[in-house]
C-alpha cells in the first residue's frame, strides 16, 4: 500500500491542501483534508496512532445543502462518503468553506467568533470535534515547507 | 486589638524583605505551563482501578487519594511554605472532568500561540492525545449531562453561548471552607470524627445509615491522601536539606520537613505550621476540586491566635509574619487555569480568583480588625500581584476610621487592591437568606464578589451567567434575536410597536427574562445532578460545617446553606433601554416604537438614524443618574430578578441568589450584540458588573446614591461596581476624600466597590506600548488581572470606562486616542 502512495502523488495532495486553505469552496477543503487525513494514516505510523480504538462518526453539512460528507473511524480505519450516516458522534453544520475553515484550522482560528456568529454550528458531543481539530492541525503542520 | 506601633508597617520594603522580593521578581518572570499530572493520574484510577459499585463520593475520594499519593512534592524556590497546586512553578492544572479536552485542537501549539502562552513539552501532548483525553471522550460532566438529557433546547441555548453560560459544565468550586477544625485538631483528628461516626451509622443498619457511612469513609481515605501528600514532602525536603550546600538553606528544608511531619496531619501549634496546614489543605483542595474561586476567606481572623500567641512568646516577630504572609500570597499565585484560545475572547487575562476576606466585624458584631489584617494588607501593597483577590470589608459603624483610611492608601499605591465590601448591607443581605446574624457576620468574599458565611454555605455562586440584553432583544423582536436569525429562540411576543404602555413592553420583556432564566435554571438542576453523581466533593466537605453532622456530601445538600448563584451580564444597558423605550417612545413620543426598532435593526445607520442615535445616549434617562425613571427601572429590574430566582429551590434544597458581576463577559457578549434601544451600537462593549455605562454618570455623588439604591437585601450575591479615579500627587489627602466617598456610599446601602487608580491617557499608553507597563495590574469585573494579558475588548473597555476625579466629584471627558489604537 505504502509503496502505492508515491511521494508524488502525496506531493500533489499537499499542495492542494495548501491551497485548499485560501480556498472559498467547501467542498474542496473538506475533501482535500478527509482524503489527506485517509492517506497520511496509512504513511504515516505516528500519525497513524491517531486512530488506534478511535470509534467516532462525524457529519458535515453545508447550510447550503450541497455538501454532505461523513467520516467514520472505526476498527483503527478512516472511512470518508459522501452521505448521511445514522447516529453521527458529532453534525457539524458550516455557511461555507471559508467558515469551517477558520473554525477547523485557520492559524488565526476563531472558534469562538464562528460560533458566535453562527458561521458554524455543531450538534452533538465536542469533545470529537476537539480531536477532529487536533488531526487536522497536525496535518497543517506536517505540511512540507516550500524552500526557501 | 492593635498593637503595631505603625498600621502602615512602612519600614517593612521589599528591600529589606529580600526572600519576598526575589519570589516576587520570580513569580512575574515565570510563563504558565500546563501540569498534566493530576489528568494523569485521575485516568489511570479510573480506567484501572476504579470499582463502579461504590458509592459516588467513595470513588471521587479514591481517585483524589490516588493522585495525592502520586502527586509528585516539588519545591521551586525559597518560599518558606512547602506544597504546590502542580508540578510546574507557574502551573495551569488540567481537569478532564470538565473542559480539559478543549485543549485538544491546540496541544502542539498553545507553547507558541500568540496570546497568553501556556507551555506544554511534546511529551506531554503526546500523552494527552493517546492516553487521557481519549478517555474522557464521553466521560465529561458537559456529555454526562448531554446523555442524560439529550439535545435538550436548555443545552442547545447554553451551546449557542450567547444567552446564558451553564458554569457547572466547568466547575462548581467558588466555596470558602473553614479550617479553623484542621488547624485545632489535625487532619487525623478529623479521620478520627469521620470514622466513629461512619461506625455509628453503620449501626444503624438502614439505606440512610449506609449512604452516611459511605460519605464518612469518602471523607477518610480523601484527608488520608493529602496526608500522604505531606508526608512526600517532608522526605522531598529532607533530602533536599542532605544536599544542600548553604547551612541557611538546609535549614529551611529541615525546618520545612519538621513542619510537614506535624501538619495538617496533627493540630498547629505555631503561626508558620497553621499557614503551612492551610495551604497544604487547599493544595489538597484542588485535588478534587478545580482551581477556580477556592477561597482562602478571613484568614487574618482564623490564624490571629496562632500569630498573637507566637509573638507574646516570643516565636514571632512583625517582619517574620509579613515573610510567612508574603510567602503564602505567593503560593495562593502559583497556578492558573488552562485557557484554550478560543475562550481568550471571553475569559483571557483572568486569574483564578482564591479571595482572602480582611478586617470587618466578629461574630458579636465587634470591630475584628487586628494586626494581621494590617500585616496582610501591607503584604497586598508590596506585592501588587494578581492574585489572590483581597477584599477588605468595612462596618462604617464598628471599625476604625484608620482602617478605612489605610485600605483607601492600599488601593491608592497599588492603584486597584483591595476592594471594599460593607458589611452593613453585605450581612443583612445573607440575613434575608435565612442565614443567622453570627454566620452572616461570618461572611467572607468568593472568587469576584461573591458572598458566604465562612465554611457554613456551599454557593455554587458561578452557576449561571446571563446575558440580560438576550431578552431584551427578544422583547424587541417577537422572541428572536438578530445574531440568531429567524430562529423562534423565546416565545412569540405581541410586537412592541402595537403595545399601548411602556408597562406592557415591560410584561412582555418579563415574559422573555423568565423563560430565559427557567431555560437556565432547568439546565443547572441537571448538571447538579450530574455532578452529585460523578463529582461529590468529600474532601472539601471536611473543611465545612454541616457535612460531618448530616453525613452527607456538599454536593447532596450537607452544608449549613446550600445556594445557586446567578450573575447577570449588561445590566446598566438593559436598565438604559428600558429608560429610552420608556421616556423617548411613551412618554416623549419623539419617535415610534417601530421607527426605533427599524433604527435598532438597521444600527442607526445614516444621517437620521445617528442623529436618533445622539439624542437617545444623550438625553434619555441614565442608570447611574438622580433621575427617577433610570432609578424606578433600575430598581424593579433587580426587584424582579430576585423574587425570580428566590423562587427557585435548587437541587441541594437551597434558593438561586442574583448577582451582579461579569468577569470579562461584557466585553465578549457585547461585542456580538446588536444595536439596543439606549443609543449603544452594534458590537459595543457592555458595561462591566453593575456598573453605570461609560460616560452615562457624570456626577460621582449620583452614580454611587443610584447603585446603592438598588439595596443589597434584593442582591445576596452581590455586585461588582468599578469606579477609576484619576491618582492625585498628594496620596494622604486622596485617600481622606477616597475614605469619605467610601462611607457615604457605604451609608447609602451600597455592597461593593472597586478601583482604578489611572487615567485614560495611562490605560491608552499602556495598550500601545505594554513594555513599559510589564506589572500594570487593574480591576476588571471583579478581579484583578494584568493589563497586559488582557484580550484588546476588555483593554478596550478598561480605557474607556468613567474616569472620576475626586477633587470635584465630576467625571473626566473621554478624550480621543491619538494615533488610533
Amino acid at each position: 500500500m505504502l509503496d502505492l502512495i508515491t511521494e508524488q502523488a502525496q506531493k500533489k495532495l499537499w499542495e492542494k491542501f495548501n491551497s485548499s486553505l485560501t480556498s472559498e469552496v467547501a467542498e474542496e477543503f473538506l475533501q482535500t483534508l478527509l482524503t489527506l487525513m485517509q492517506i497520511v494514516f496509512v504513511v504515516n505510523h505516528e500519525y497513524r496512532r491517531n486512530l488506534k480504538n478511535f470509534t467516532g462518526r462525524y457529519q458535515f453539512c453545508s447550510k447550503n445543502g450541497e455538501v454532505t460528507i461523513a467520516a467514520v473511524f472505526h476498527n483503527n480505519r478512516m472511512d470518508v462518503m459522501e452521505k448521511k450516516i445514522n447516529r453521527p458522534d458529532i453534525t457539524i453544520t458550516f455557511r461555507d468553506g471559508k467558515t469551517l475553515l477558520n473554525f477547523i484550522i485557520s492559524p488565526r482560528q476563531d472558534i469562538l467568533g464562528s460560533m458566535l456568529r453562527h458561521d458554524v454550528e455543531t450538534e452533538g458531543n465536542l469533545n470529537y470535534l476537539y480531536k477532529f481539530g487536533f488531526m487536522a492541525k497536525q496535518l497543517q503542520l506536517m505540511m512540507p515547507q516550500p524552500p526557501k | 486589638m492593635i498593637t503595631l506601633d505603625d498600621i502602615r508597617l512602612k519600614d517593612f520594603t521589599l528591600e529589606n524583605l529580600p526572600r519576598l522580593k526575589e519570589l516576587r521578581r520570580l513569580s512575574f518572570a515565570r510563563k504558565p505551563e500546563i501540569c498534566i499530572e493530576r489528568a494523569r493520574y485521575v485516568t489511570r484510577y479510573l480506567r484501572d482501578k476504579d470499582d463502579p459499585g461504590d458509592a459516588p463520593e467513595v470513588r471521587q475520594a479514591r481517585k483524589v487519594n490516588y493522585f495525592l499519593q502520586h502527586k509528585r512534592p516539588v519545591f521551586h524556590d525559597r518560599n518558606l511554605l512547602a506544597g504546590s497546586t502542580t508540578s510546574k512553578a507557574l502551573g495551569a492544572p488540567l481537569f478532564p472532568e470538565f473542559f480539559a479536552l478543549t485543549l485538544w485542537p491546540e496541544l502542539d501549539t498553545v507553547s507558541t500561540r500568540a496570546k497568553n502562552p501556556q507551555k506544554l513539552t511534546a511529551d506531554e501532548a503526546r500523552e494527552l492525545n493517546l492516553e487521557i483525553f481519549p478517555f474522557w471522550m464521553d466521560k465529561n460532566v458537559l456529555e454526562m449531562t448531554r446523555a442524560r438529557i439529550g439535545n435538550a433546547e436548555s443545552l442547545k441555548l447554553f451551546e449557542s453561548l450567547v444567552f446564558f453560560i451553564a458554569a457547572k459544565a466547568g466547575c462548581i468550586s467558588h466555596a470558602v471552607p473553614t479550617y479553623a477544625p484542621m488547624l485545632e485538631h489535625g487532619l487525623t483528628g478529623l479521620i478520627s470524627m469521620a470514622s466513629e461516626r461512619e461506625a455509628a451509622a453503620l449501626a444503624h443498619a438502614s439505606d440512610e445509615g449506609n449512604r452516611q457511612a459511605d460519605f464518612y469513609r469518602a471523607v477518610q481515605i480523601s484527608l488520608e491522601g493529602i496526608i500522604k501528600y505531606a508526608e512526600h514532602l517532608a522526605e522531598e525536603a529532607a533530602m533536599l536539606a542532605s544536599v544542600a550546600d548553604d547551612p541557611r538553606v538546609r535549614q529551611e528544608f529541615l525546618d520545612m520537613a519538621g513542619i510537614c511531619r506535624r501538619v495538617p496531619a496533627g493540630p498547629a501549634t505555631t503561626f508558620r505550621e497553621a499557614v503551612n496546614a492551610i495551604w497544604i489543605c487547599q493544595v489538597g483542595i484542588h485535588a478534587e476540586n478545580i482551581n477556580m474561586a477556592m477561597s482562602p476567606g478571613r484568614l487574618d481572623q482564623l490564624l490571629y491566635p496562632y500569630y498573637r500567641r507566637d509573638v507574646e512568646e516570643g516565636r514571632l516577630d512583625t517582619g517574620g509574619a509579613i515573610e510567612l504572609i508574603g510567602c503564602l500570597w505567593l503560593k495562593i499565585a502559583d497556578n492558573v487555569t488552562m485557557v484554550p484560545e478560543a475562550s481568550e475572547e471571553m475569559f483571557g487575562g483572568a486569574g483564578t480568583v482564591p479571595a482572602i476576606t480582611l478586617g470587618g466585624v466578629d461574630a458579636d458584631g465587634e470591630d475584628a480588625v487586628n494586626d494581621l489584617t494590617y500585616i496582610m494588607l501591607r503584604v497586598t501593597e508590596l506585592l501588587r500581584i494578581r492574585d489572590p483577590n483581597v477584599n477588605a470589608r468595612y462596618d462604617y459603624e464598628k471599625n476604625s476610621k484608620e482602617y478605612c483610611r489605610r485600605v483607601a492608601e492600599v488601593i491608592l499605591n497599588t492603584k486597584a487592591v483591595p476592594a471594599f465590601f460593607n458589611d452593613r448591607a453585605n450581612i443583612t443581605a445573607l440575613q434575608g437568606q435565612g442565614e443567622s446574624i453570627e454566620h452572616a457576620r461570618d461572611y467572607a468574599v468568593i472568587g469576584c464578589v461573591e458572598l458566604a458565611s465562612s465554611g457554613r454555605d456551599y454557593p455554587a455562586s458561578s452557576s449561571i451567567m446571563l446575558n440580560l440584553a438576550a431578552p431584551l432583544e427578544m422583547a424587541l423582536f417577537q422572541g428572536k434575536r438578530p445574531i440568531t436569525g429567524e430562529e423562534q429562540i423565546g416565545p412569540v411576543t405581541p410586537d412592541p410597536a402595537t403595545l399601548p404602555s411602556f408597562e406592557q413592553f415591560w410584561e412582555v420583556f418579563k415574559s422573555q427574562l423568565d423563560w430565559l432564566i427557567e431555560k437556565a435554571i432547568e439546565l443547572n438542576e441537571e448538571m447538579g445532578r450530574v455532578h452529585q453523581q460523578m463529582m461529590p466533593s468529600p474532601l472539601l466537605s471536611a473543611f465545612f460545617e454541616g457535612p460531618m453532622d448530616k453525613g452527607r456530601d456538599l454536593i447532596q445538600g450537607g452544608s449549613l446553606y446550600n445556594s445557586s448563584g446567578a450573575t447577570h451580564i449588561a445590566f446598566a444597558d438593559v436598565v438604559d433601554s428600558l429608560n429610552a423605550i420608556e421616556q423617548t417612545v411613551f412618554i416623549d413620543k419623539k419617535l415610534s416604537f417601530t421607527e426605533l426598532l427599524q433604527m435598532v435593526k438597521a444600527d442607526f445607520a445614516g444621517p437620521a438614524g445617528e442623529k436618533m442615535r445622539l439624542y437617545l445616549k444623550n438625553r434619555a434617562p441614565k442608570y447611574g443618574t438622580e433621575n427617577p425613571i433610570a432609578r424606578k427601572n433600575a430598581r424593579n429590574l433587580v426587584r424582579h430578578l430576585f423574587d425570580l430566582y428566590q423562587a427557585h429551590i435548587n437541587y441541594r434544597g437551597g434558593p438561586y441568589r442574583p448577582a451582579y458581576w461579569t468577569m470579562t463577559n461584557h466585553a465578549g457578549l457585547g461585542r456580538i450584540t446588536g444595536a439596543l434601544p439606549h443609543g449603544r451600537k452594534s458590537g459595543e462593549l457592555f458595561a462591566s458588573g453593575i456598573t453605570p455605562v461609560s460616560g452615562a454618570a457624570p456626577e460621582l455623588t449620583a452614580c454611587l446614591n443610584a447603585v446603592a439604591d438598588l439595596g443589597g437585601e434584593c442582591v445576596p450575591g452581590c455586585w461588582a461596581l468599578n469606579i477609576k479615579y484619576s491618582p492625585e500627587a498628594d496620596v494622604e489627602k486622596m485617600a481622606e476624600r477616597f475614605a469619605q466617598t467610601i462611607e457615604a456610599y457605604f451609608r447609602a446601602g451600597g455592597q461593593q466597590v472597586q478601583f482604578n487608580i489611572m487615567t485614560y491617557q495611562m490605560l491608552q499608553d499602556a495598550r500601545k506600548h505594554p513594555e513599559k507597563y510589564p506589572e500594570l495590574m487593574v480591576r476588571v469585573s471583579g478581579y484583578s488581572a494584568y493589563f497586559k494579558d488582557l484580550n484588546e475588548l476588555m483593554k478596550d473597555e478598561l480605557i474607556t470606562r468613567t474616569m472620576y476625579d475626586l477633587t470635584n466629584g465630576r467625571a473626566v471627558p473621554y478624550p480621543a486616542e491619538k494615533g488610533g489604537k
